[in-house]
């Protein structure tokens, strides 16, 4: 049996928090969601700059980039999310669950093409505009993907 | 206090905490900078995403509560975003007090804030493991097992013999307190 020892340390941000004045939540949130906004293009010029290299590594060796790609698509999924394009968020999650489950041998090139292809489709100006469009690109990656993975799944038992 | 990998989540996350009023933020885009800054300086709180260098992050926590030093029971938050099944474990046993998902929200992040300031949990030292107390219930030892806290009961509980207390009796126990919303 080991033998704990418990102690409460002095956190500074604990007393910080409860000193007088500062601002109130509602006004710090505003605040944060006014910066964001004068982040969006920047956000928006990166994540296009990562679908264009997620797209341009899966020409090459799947395995040998399978890693890049997942660091790609997971930095996608958080800044996507961070600038509320939920639907490219979701794609981008998609496509991280897909590698992160196909491990060392790569994912399939065509199911990663798919989920590139919805993320550039997503940011096309027309898609990116009607919320309605987006449903129908995330429910196309859906069927498509589903479609993707029944036909591997009859290769590999082939 | 941020570290993470990606220059964007790092800027953004950064503007949030400006926004609620941060002066200074310190902003680390690999462990080796952030290991060097923690053994010369602490600061009030470290967001850091364990995925930055292959998942150095969550070795980076626990060496971190392991350094003995000032900086050692500073408030951590762990911002994940695509997070492996392996990685949950790791996440809870690296001594952070907080894991956060990403995509970040400002209300999300600025909610775990608060409750790391609000954070009642003792600090645990049992050599493997140094960081905030790992369970946040009290339902006792796991059941068939004796419990390994000095304060853990022996015996089992008995039915009640007396009756319950009113609520008068309950709220003459209980010390009142200013509520501060």
């Amino acid at each position: 049996m080991s033998k704990a020892r418990f102690f409460f340390p002095d956190v500074r941000l604990k007393r910080l928090l409860r000193e007088p004045g500062g601002i109130t939540i509602g006004e710090a949130l505003i605040r944060a969601d006014e910066a964001i906004d004068g982040m969006r293009d920047a956000c928006l010029q990166s994540i296009d700059q990562k679908i264009a290299e997620i797209g341009a590594l899966n020409r090459d060796d799947a395995s040998a980039t399978n890693g890049r790609c997942y660091t790609l698509s997971n930095e996608i999924y958080a800044e996507a999310g961070m600038i509320k394009l939920s639907e490219l968020s979701d794609v981008a999650h998609n496509l991280c669950d897909l590698l992160s489950a196909a491990g060392k041998q790569g994912a399939s090139a065509k199911a990663i093409r798919v989920h590139v292809d919805a993320m550039r489709a997503l940011r096309s100006p027309a898609v990116s505009a009607s919320s309605e469009l987006r449903r129908a690109v995330l429910g196309e990656l859906h069927r498509l993907t589903a479609h993707l993975a029944i036909h591997t799944h009859d290769d590999a038992v082939r | 206090m941020l570290v993470d990998g990606s220059q964007h989540s790092l800027e953004v996350t950064a503007q949030i905490l400006k926004g609620f009023g941060v002066l200074t933020v310190h902003r680390f885009d690999n462990i080796l900078e952030t290991q060097k800054f923690l053994k010369q300086r602490t600061a009030d709180l470290l967001v850091i995403d364990p995925s930055i260098e292959g998942g150095a992050g969550y070795d980076c926590v626990s060496e971190l509560r392991h350094s003995g030093g000032p900086a050692a029971t500073m408030p951590v938050l762990l911002v994940c975003g695509h997070v492996h099944k392996a990685d949950v474990m790791r996440a809870r046993d690296s001594g952070a007090n907080f894991v956060v998902a990403k995509p970040l929200a400002p209300a999300v992040l600025l909610q775990r804030l608060l409750w790391v300031a609000r954070d009642k949990r003792p600090f645990v030292d049992c050599g493997d493991y140094i960081g905030p107390d790992r369970r946040f219930k009290f339902e006792g030892p796991p059941a068939g097992s004796e419990g390994r806290r000095a304060e853990d009961l022996k015996a089992p509980l008995g039915n009640a013999v007396e009756p319950n207390l009113s609520q008068d009796e309950v709220d003459a126990m209980i010390k009142p307190q200013r509520v501060m919303i």
